[in-house]
């Protein structure tokens, strides 16, 4: 591995911890668990060792995205107290030993899912991997204020990769959980940009509360939030999931709606604690996971 | 003037040299690791396809 933090004329190795600082731990967590679900919700038996290779590659393959993300905005994450703190813009690593630690982390989950599963799920995963850097990290980020929306998608494969890494083929059941998280990223994003806004703001990033205003963003929240619940009790009534994951959806989906209401119809003044919408940020992510769980019970248990 | 002296002034800070084996030692150990377990991992994968495919 590459030396780093130079002190002196002596270049000292990066620390371990600040290597897997850049893999994004907190969302790699989101990603193995949405992948995981997808795997085995899935049609038929995997081998256990085959399946937790699989997912391994996947979380790696996150890891490595992250890496090459945070790689690529080193700069913006320093005007940013949100980031300022990663290993990259507080100064622990230098970029060069960050690309060489993403490029071979990429690599290295492409070659551990192709060996334990199949080139359908490793060529998926290749795709992931350079629409999250190329597409969505270098283009539209800092370009669009629809970065959220179409970049949603980079976080949307894992429980395709996890099926297709099952059964070799693509089914609607996991068609419609990417189409799940793709709806869900937009409100889940913008939520937290609110009351970053200034964070953003400071880096230059068009995100939609910066560009178009915190009056449209609330009503886009809104609006994707519905479309968000209709997506995910969508499976239930045609008929790929059953009855436990449908009455769940329709639950958890009232509450993320309602929550997002409170966020989409009211307006704030200075000095505001902007408790709503940490509330749906934080309900955002226990939502995902609850879901995806419950695809998983209703596979296996079904009433 | 020392070198050290000469790093202080210009603002550098001066060179760790138990930093920088503790590190060197961690990361060796953490491959070592790692590479234990790729071994054992790749094995059972191995053994896993040998098993689908008899």
């Amino acid at each position: 591995m590459a030396q780093s933090l130079t002190h002196g004329e002596t270049a000292l190795p990066a620390d371990w911890r600040d290597l897997f600082a850049l893999t994004k731990p907190r969302v790699m967590s989101l990603v193995v668990f949405t992948a995981l679900c997808g795997l085995l919700a899935a049609p038929g038996a995997v081998h256990p060792v085959l399946a937790f290779s699989s997912i391994l590659a996947i979380a790696l393959g996150a890891g490595a995205s992250g890496a090459l993300n945070q790689w690529y905005e080193a700069g913006l994450d320093a005007k940013m107290k949100r980031t300022a703190g990663r290993p990259l813009p507080a100064g622990r690593l230098d970029r060069q030993t960050a690309l060489q630690f993403g490029v071979g982390l990429a690599a290295f989950s492409l070659f551990l899912m192709l060996f334990a599963s199949n080139w359908q799920a490793t060529l998926l995963l290749l795709v992931s991997i350079l629409f999250y850097v190329f597409v969505y990290t270098m283009w539209l980020k800092p370009r669009t204020p629809q970065n959220i929306v179409i970049g949603g998608a980079a976080g949307a494969f894992p429980p395709l990769i996890g099926w297709v890494a099952a059964t070799g083929s693509v089914a609607p059941l996991p068609v419609l959980l990417f189409l799940l998280i793709f709806l869900w990223t937009p409100p889940h994003f913008w939520a937290l940009a609110l009351f970053v806004r200034s964070d953003y703001a400071a880096a230059g990033i068009p995100m939609m509360p910066v560009v178009a205003g915190e009056k449209s963003t609330r009503r886009q929240i809104l609006f994707y939030a519905v479309i968000m619940a209709i997506g995910a009790i969508a499976p239930w009534p045609l008929g790929y999931t059953g009855a436990l994951y449908g009455w769940t959806a329709v639950l958890l989906s009232a509450v993320f709606v309602l929550l997002s209401i409170r966020v989409g119809t009211r307006t704030t003044g200075d000095g505001d604690r902007m408790q709503p919408e940490k509330r749906l940020f934080a309900y955002s992510i226990a939502y995902l996971f609850i879901l995806f769980g419950a695809v998983v019970a209703d596979h296996w248990w079904p009433l | 003037m020392t070198d050290e002296n000469s790093r202080e002034t210009s603002g550098q800070e001066p060179f760790d040299e138990a930093e920088y084996r503790r590190r060197q030692r961690s990361r060796a150990n953490l491959m070592a690791w790692m590479l234990g377990a790729l071994a054992i991992l790749f094995f059972f994968i191995t053994i896993a396809k040998m098993q689908i495919f008899a």
